[in-house]
């Protein structure tokens, strides 16, 4: 889903909203109850009326905490501010994305003018002269495309879909020609012609009976056209049938000299064309690559901004955040289905949680007027609710009044805001030694291991799993802060006063240790003329000892570690040991699970067990479990089933289905006296009910629950799916 | 269908675009209107024309070929044999042709089967030359003539060549029946293409067709004339004229890469140092002059002044400044630079590129550059495992419960003992390459693989008394996703269905080195399960 990143417009996610609201994310299908069979002489048509009310039909757990007369409006209040939070988490993330790819695109910018110019200078032909077919006979022995590769080093292409899109946007505005080709117009099925013909549909704009190439050159010499360079941009390489993009290169190789074609080709791995086009296709093409961020350092840009830098109201807990993490790593690996988690994490906060309205109102410049403003026209059930909290509960002195929970909200946000500083700083640092900031993120969230530092200071010993099997960075082991509090001791000076830097960058509101590193920072700065003014003096004295820069330095590299652990045992409080965090902080990584993963055949399952629950018609009661002839025939049949083991027996299976789709029908009939007539009927009865049961057990076995009888044992089919 | 009802149909197709002008231009009148010069369609007008010993120069070592040509092709009133080149690729060919007639002046209509890719493009770009046709924006880019079918194409050309023909004798000075060559390139292609057969045929036999005196045709061939006789049939046979590689004269290649050259004298100095190992690799021209390229650019980097004409010291001095680079470039077959703007940053990223050849591939750097998730990692090295081991050999190496390590050593020591009857089998797979395997093998060796390792995990856990939950899931969750990414990376390859089993087959496409590379990112021990002999 790469439009929860870019296309949507924050106007209008009320769409997304509504199904999370229902509480059932994943519905494959609603077995539909069927009505009751019309009896023969027709009656009220009252009686035989069915109510089904869906409009109860989805209690979540938001709705039994409701509280107040007015809750509709709460639930309003919510969506708004949902509405709010994500529109800000959206422009930032796209806002992230876009920054981080605009100095690719500008060197892409440079390199395409410069390979223009060599172009034009070397044998680009004036523009009557295109139209003749034959090759000019300038002796030029290479014809050579100048190709920029744009390396993603990703398998997975879904995250640059949107990048490319930008460059063709970038590069269209600086008034050079662009064409589009996907893995699609280079298919086998359509051969050269299928590429040809898009690249004239785009650039040309006419779509001749037949895709040639003199009629591109014969568009590039009309005057509108001629002298600016005809970008093809080939997103997917590696998706392109290879026989036609070969084709395509060796032809538009021959137009070298009438046609300035550049093109940017997207590609997974350096060495890809090089194992992909035949050699004769690749000596036409003149390479140059460029690289794009990669997926950890748009994670970590993504992370800084959406998760740390939390000016959205919204953020995760511990448990959400590993969860995150390994679905990243370990599920998906891309950025996209890691923002569509992110996305359904929020969905899912604001629709559970009651209070989360108010974080609109953190949001304000002035959030602690706003707040206490908000909080005293709170309702009592309302105000209740927020000091029943688990995290309130825990403080012993509630005094649970509105002030309270203001003051409690605008400390959180102050908490939350140096908490972040923090992070940033451990990240400058974790930077050097190439540590991924979500790793630092989930240990900072942690509340054991804070709990762990807080009590003895020795941060060496907190170490979970000593060592993990499957893979050092799947299994979160929590140790990155004492890594980054141990590089710090060993890092260069110059390095040093460089993170000292960005720390006093960070820590601007954070008046008391932004003094303590600018003093740090004197002192480095003094030793680091010191030690240049040493080197000049006793260079060869080093040569021998070079571990031995300079006491001063290690002292400060000290003093810098001391400082850095202090702010972390200070202010590196996870979010999830404050109060009302709930209000914020998203922590149910249970639901987040079933919503993003799911479990689609337990679901199919219970669906079919119980869809009583689901379909509330009044004609049966929803407490006992009874079958009714109502149900529909595969809910009927899989319920059967049950009562089965591995096996089932077809004869048996069948005779309990038409006893108790006919016991609804006996009812009826043993008022009127049995006919000829009747007796005719019940014939074609059986034919229907085995229709019925035919169809019904290929539906199962469709969802997968059955297989079907196998030669050995023709009488019985196989239960697939056991239990819930 | 003659060729009026062509005509006629052509307006009719237009009828969007302009129709006020159209029928002028397409009737056969209109060409004749169009003052058109005899030298008109061929280059030969805008350039200056050849000297017999300028041409000789221009093209070194072709002196034989091209008095050939020029003998066979004869004088311009007297009607010609066809002729076909043929010769590998870059030796010269269409250059010479193009030259030739440069040297000639003489009209000619030239068409490349590789531009042209199919018959109806062929056709009408012959047509569109013969009568002076542009394709415009006014006209709607379309040719003169609509044409798509061999026969159609005889006929049109008939009219086109007698048409071209009475426009030249209006123009010039009243010879009588001056030649019109059509030159066909890249004839080879042909083949390939849909009833290609026909078409060469046709192709081969338009002098008989046409009965038409005037017309001299000329194909260029990278195949051997024998691959054109059964075409050829029992129509006029050709002659033919044979264009060598460049194989034995190193002089010919020196004069020919030295062509267009800023400073022939530095050029000279620098093919002196690179031409004579180079040429022990290759002496394909095209081959040469890109791997030279680069290499002149970093030759002339030592230099101040790319003018300057090298005495003995500066030579000595690029030499060295140069030799480093020689043996890396001999090695590279498709290099990609990277490009960085400011000039420090390009010249700090050759300095570390060329310390990272030095070292070269024997330790190149453990490091994967290409990001995937775990799931899809563990399913690459299972694929590559299904692709080259035995499928017998599966049930030796994993049993389904994914058993420790003791378990697996006894079970492949009892395969030890069978493993003299499976040589001949080792020999088949190393011969036949990567094998192909149903998918419900790859999953099977998927999840025994992280099974095992899961079983490991668990282990662990165990002892430090804190079980975790999610890595289970994660790694059996969307398989198919991850295998559908890892088939659309080329990592993967899809076969055709197999005709007897009636599933689809697949095959891994990665290199031991990376799957080795994988497998060590995820500590996962890939040699205990590769099969070797």
């Amino acid at each position: 889903m790469p439009s929860s990143a870019s296309s949507e417009p924050p106007s209008s996610p009320s769409t997304n909203t509504a199904a999370p609201a229902t509480g059932d994310d994943l519905q494959p299908f609603f077995i539909l109850h069927k009505a009751l069979p019309r009896r023969p002489e027709k009656k009220a048509p009252a009686s035989a009326k069915r109510k089904i009310d869906l409009s109860t039909s989805s209690p979540t757990s938001a709705d039994k905490l409701a509280v107040g007369p007015n809750h509709a409006t709460y639930e309003q209040l919510r969506l708004d501010a949902f509405n709010i939070v994500w529109s800000k988490i959206d422009s930032t993330i796209n806002e992230v994305l876009r920054q981080i790819n605009v100095s690719v695109f500008d060197e892409v910018h440079k390199w395409v003018l410069e390979s223009f110019s060599v172009i034009k200078s070397c044998n680009l032909t004036s523009a009557p002269e295109i139209h003749s077919q034959h090759p000019l006979g300038n002796d030029v022995i290479c014809k050579q495309i100048p190709t920029a590769m744009l390396l993603t080093k990703n398998a997975e292409f879904v995250d640059y879909l949107l990048t490319f899109q930008e460059l063709r946007d970038y590069l269209k505005s600086m008034g050079f020609h662009v064409s589009n080709l996907s893995a699609l117009d280079f298919s086998a099925k359509y051969g050269i012609a299928g590429c040809l013909r898009s690249l004239l549909r785009q650039l040309v704009m006419v779509t001749p009976d037949v895709a040639d190439v003199s009629v591109l050159s014969s568009w590039y010499s009309e005057p509108d056209n001629y002298n600016r360079p005809i970008i093809i941009a080939i997103d997917d390489v590696e998706r392109c049938s290879d026989s036609v993009l070969a084709d395509f290169i060796r032809m538009l190789s021959d137009w070298v000299s009438k046609l300035p074609v550049i093109f940017v080709m997207g590609v997974a791995s350096s060495n890809t064309a090089r194992k992909f086009l035949p050699s004769d296709a690749l000596q036409h093409l003149q390479p140059c690559e460029f690289t794009l961020a990669s997926p950890f350092q748009r994670m970590n840009a993504l992370v800084e901004a959406v998760l740390v830098k939390s000016c959205c109201g919204f953020t995760v807990g511990h448990e959400v955040a590993v969860f995150l993490r390994n679905y990243f790593l370990g599920h998906d690996a891309t950025i996209t289905s890691f923002i569509k988690a992110l996305k359904l994490a929020c969905t899912k906060h604001f629709s559970m949680e009651t209070l989360s309205f108010l974080v609109v109102h953190m949001l304000d410049i002035n959030y602690e007027v706003s707040l206490l403003g908000k909080c005293k026209l709170l309702p009592v059930p309302v105000l209740t609710h927020a000091f029943d909290l688990p995290s309130c509960k825990r403080e012993k002195d509630t005094k649970s009044n509105s002030d309270d929970l203001a003051t409690g909200l605008s400390e959180l946000r102050r908490l939350l805001k140096n908490w972040a500083s923090v992070i940033l700083c451990l990240y400058e640092v974790g930077k050097l030694k190439k540590m991924q900031l979500l790793d630092i993120f989930c240990e900072a969230t942690d509340l054991r291991l804070s709990s762990l530092r807080s009590s003895n200071n020795k941060l060496d010993r907190v170490s979970l799993s000593s060592k993990n099997l499957i893979d050092g960075r799947l299994a979160f082991h929590g140790r990155s802060i004492t890594q980054i509090i141990n590089t710090l001791r060993e890092l260069p000076v110059a390095s040093l006063s460089k993170v000292l830097d960005l720390w006093s960058v960070h820590t601007e509101e954070m008046d008391e240790i932004h003094d303590k590193i600018q003093e740090l920072h004197l002192m480095v700065q003094s030793t680091k003329s010191g030690t240049s003014f040493q080197e000049k003096q006793i260079d060869c004295h080093r040569m021998k000892n070079p571990s031995g820069v300079g006491k001063t330095s290690f002292l400060v590299n000290d003093k810098a570690a001391a400082l850095l652990g202090d702010m972390v045992r200070k202010f590196l409080i996870p979010v999830e040991s404050r109060r009302f965090h709930e209000v914020v902080c998203f922590r149910d990584v249970g639901t987040l699970r079933t919503a993003l993963i799911g479990n689609p055949r337990r679901e199919i399952q219970v669906n079919l067990l119980k869809s009583k629950s689901y379909i509330r018609c009044s004609c049966c009661s929803s407490s006992d479990n009874a079958l009714s002839p109502t149900m529909h025939d595969s809910s009927v049949m899989y319920n059967l089933a049950q009562e089965y083991g591995d096996l089932i027996n077809l004869r048996d299976w069948y005779h309990a289905f038409r006893e108790t789709v006919l016991r609804g029908r006996n009812k009826l009939k043993c008022r009127s006296p049995v006919s000829k007539k009747a007796r005719l009927a019940s014939e074609s009865d059986e034919a229907s009910i085995q229709a019925r049961f035919c169809s019904a057990v290929i539906e199962l076995q469709i969802t997968g629950l059955l297989r079907m009888p196998s030669k050995r044992r023709p009488d019985f089919v196989q239960r697939i799916a056991f239990g819930l | 269908m003659t060729a009026e009802g062509m005509i006629l149909r052509t307006p009719t197709r237009r009828i969007t675009r302009s129709s006020a002008v159209t029928p002028s231009k397409t009737s056969p009148l209109s060409p004749p209107s169009v003052p058109c010069p005899a030298a008109e369609p061929s280059s030969s007008g805008d350039r200056d024309p050849l000297s017999l010993d300028e041409l000789l120069s221009l093209l070194p070592g072709r002196k034989p070929q091209i008095l050939e040509l020029l003998r066979l092709i004869g004088p311009s009133n007297s009607p010609m044999l066809p002729v076909l080149l043929y010769g590998g690729p870059w030796t010269g060919k269409t250059a010479t042709v193009l030259r030739v007639f440069q040297h000639l002046r003489r009209r000619f209509v030239y068409a490349s089967c590789r531009s042209c890719y199919c018959p109806r493009i062929l056709f009408e770009t012959v047509l569109d030359q013969l009568l002076c046709h542009k394709r415009r924006r006014e006209n709607g880019y379309w040719s003169a003539k609509r044409c798509d079918k061999p026969a159609n194409f005889v006929d049109l050309l008939r009219d086109a060549l007698i048409q071209a023909t009475s426009a030249q004798k209006s123009c010039s000075s009243g010879e009588n029946d001056q030649m019109i060559y059509l030159i066909f390139d890249n004839v080879e292609l042909i083949r390939s293409w849909d009833k290609g057969s026909l078409i060469l045929q046709m192709l081969f036999r338009i002098p008989d067709l046409l009965k038409v005196r005037n017309v001299g045709l000329i194909y260029i061939s990278c195949a051997l004339p024998d691959a054109y006789y059964s075409m050829v049939g029992s129509s006029l046979e050709p002659s033919y004229i044979y264009f060598p590689d460049y194989n034995y004269s190193l002089d010919d290649i020196h004069n020919i890469l030295i062509r267009n050259q800023v400073n022939p004298k530095l050029y000279s100095c620098f093919l002196s140092v690179v031409l004579k190992p180079f040429s022990r690799i290759t002496r394909r021209i095209d081959e040469l002059a890109i791997a030279f390229k680069p290499l002149f650019k970093k030759y002339c980097e030592a230099l101040t002044d790319p003018r300057l004409i090298p005495d003995e010291a500066a030579k000595r001095r690029l030499f060295d400044h140069l030799q480093p680079h020689l043996t890396i470039s001999m090695n590279e077959i498709f290099n990609v630079p990277s490009w960085s703007s400011s000039e420090i940053d390009k010249e700090r990223s050759i300095n570390q590129r060329g310390k990272l050849r030095n070292l070269s591939g024997k330790e190149a750097s453990g490091e994967l550059d290409i990001h995937m998730s775990l799931s899809a990692k563990y399913l690459l090295i299972s694929a590559f495992l299904a692709s080259r081991n035995p499928a017998t050999l599966d049930g030796a190496l994993f049993d389904s419960t994914g058993g420790s390590d003791n378990n697996r050593k006894r079970k492949r020591k009892s395969f030890q003992t069978s493993m003299d009857k499976q040589d001949n089998l080792a020999e088949e797979i190393l011969i036949k390459g990567p094998g192909t395997f149903p998918l419900e093998r790859l999953l099977v060796i998927f999840q025994c693989i992280t099974s095992t390792v899961e079983y490991e995990a668990e282990e662990v856990q165990l002892e430090n008394g804190e079980p975790t939950e999610g890595s289970h899931a994660h790694l059996m969750s969307d398989v198919l996703l991850q295998l559908s990414t890892l088939c659309n990376a080329n990592f993967i390859c899809k076969s055709n269905s197999c005709p007897l089993e009636g599933s689809r087959r697949y095959r891994s496409m990665i290199d031991e080195d990376m799957a080795f590379k994988v497998a060590r990112r995820v500590n996962f021990p890939l040699s205990k399960y590769i099969y070797r002999r």
